[in-house]
């Protein structure tokens, strides 16, 4: 890939705009990814980077992705909270670049959970306050 | 220690949004023998009181997790510094800022790896704080710089998926050509 310039970045950007769907806001699936010291060690970015790869792939375009610091589950880091309209908002554990892809395709298109990596709400210390 | 010195990076520059700066730099500088990183906020900054305890594993100042003991990013780079042969150093003073400054030797067998660059800025430029981050990455002489501001000018929400992609494709491309002969 050649080096590019904010200009061209902007340029880039315009033309992507051109392409894009009406979209609508209430549809759009949000991802939080667990990003502190222990997510960062868990691999969180290795999951970052499928999220944007199979995200990509399936061009899904409607998706928002932030991260934030620990959950408070660093015993199942990587973590990441998916939130789907119509669908329960779920902290997902374990989520290597595998996984990533799986939410991907099981919880954003298929509508279903990913069972064997739901973890309920953060630990108490971060609930109770 | 972390697994990648990119790890390392992101976890020191989040210590940077958490003292509620508005401006950070994050400079990289690589040469054949020298490994430089310095990381500089206008933070809140930190006492000398507090900067000694800082730099304690089992010290955490609670307002994140009132319970948590343990604070391990500032450790893990004097791990990482003393385990190669490297130095470290962090500045702060109260309501001024910090800023943290390490060297490290490439050529050090006890060295993690350098890691994926790319992933880091791209999650750093997006973590969702209020403030500026520049970033600039020289290799050999080679240079790039860029700053968070430039790129919501640019890309506006950072955090749409499509903004995303572009700008890993925007650091992707400012990387290797930072790599190329």
């Amino acid at each position: 890939m050649a080096k590019m310039t904010l200009e061209e970045l902007r340029n880039l950007r315009d033309s992507k705009k051109k392409e894009m769907t009406q979209r609508d806001g209430d549809k759009s699936a949000q991802i939080v990814i667990g990003m502190g010291t222990c997510g960062i060690a868990a691999g969180a970015k290795d999951a970052f980077d499928a999220f944007l790869e199979e995200l990509g792939n399936h061009d899904i375009k409607d998706t928002r992705i932030t991260q934030t610091g620990c959950m408070g589950l660093c015993f199942s880091e990587p973590t990441v909270e998916v939130a789907v309209p119509d669908m329960p908002r779920v902290i997902y554990g374990n989520v290597d670049a595998n996984v990533a892809r799986r939410i991907v395709r099981e919880h954003i298109i298929e509508k279903k959970l990913v069972s064997d990596h739901i973890f309920d709400k953060p630990a108490a210390d971060i609930i109770s306050e | 220690m972390h697994a990648t010195i990119c790890d390392l990076i992101t976890d020191l520059v989040q210590n940077a949004f958490e003292a509620d700066a508005t401006e950070i730099k994050l400079n990289v500088e690589e040469t054949e023998n020298n490994l430089k990183v310095v990381i500089a906020d206008n933070g809140k900054g930190m006492s000398a009181t507090t900067l000694e305890k800082a730099k304690d594993p089992f010290y955490s100042d609670g307002l994140k997790h009132k319970h948590r003991k343990v604070g391990l990013g500032l450790p893990f780079l004097f791990q990482t510094s003393e385990m190669t042969g490297g130095t470290a150093a962090i500045e702060s003073e109260e309501g001024i800022g910090t800023t943290v400054t390490f060297n490290l030797d490439p050529a050090n067998v006890d060295l993690p790896m350098f890691g994926n660059f790319t992933t880091a800025a791209v999650t750093l430029m997006t973590y969702g704080f209020k403030g500026n981050l520049t970033i600039e990455h020289s290799k050999d002489g080679k240079s790039y710089s860029v700053s968070r501001e430039e790129l919501i000018e640019v890309l506006g929400d950072l955090n749409d998926l499509e903004s995303l992609t572009l700008l890993k494709q925007f650091i992707e491309g400012n990387e290797e050509d930072l790599k190329a002969i």
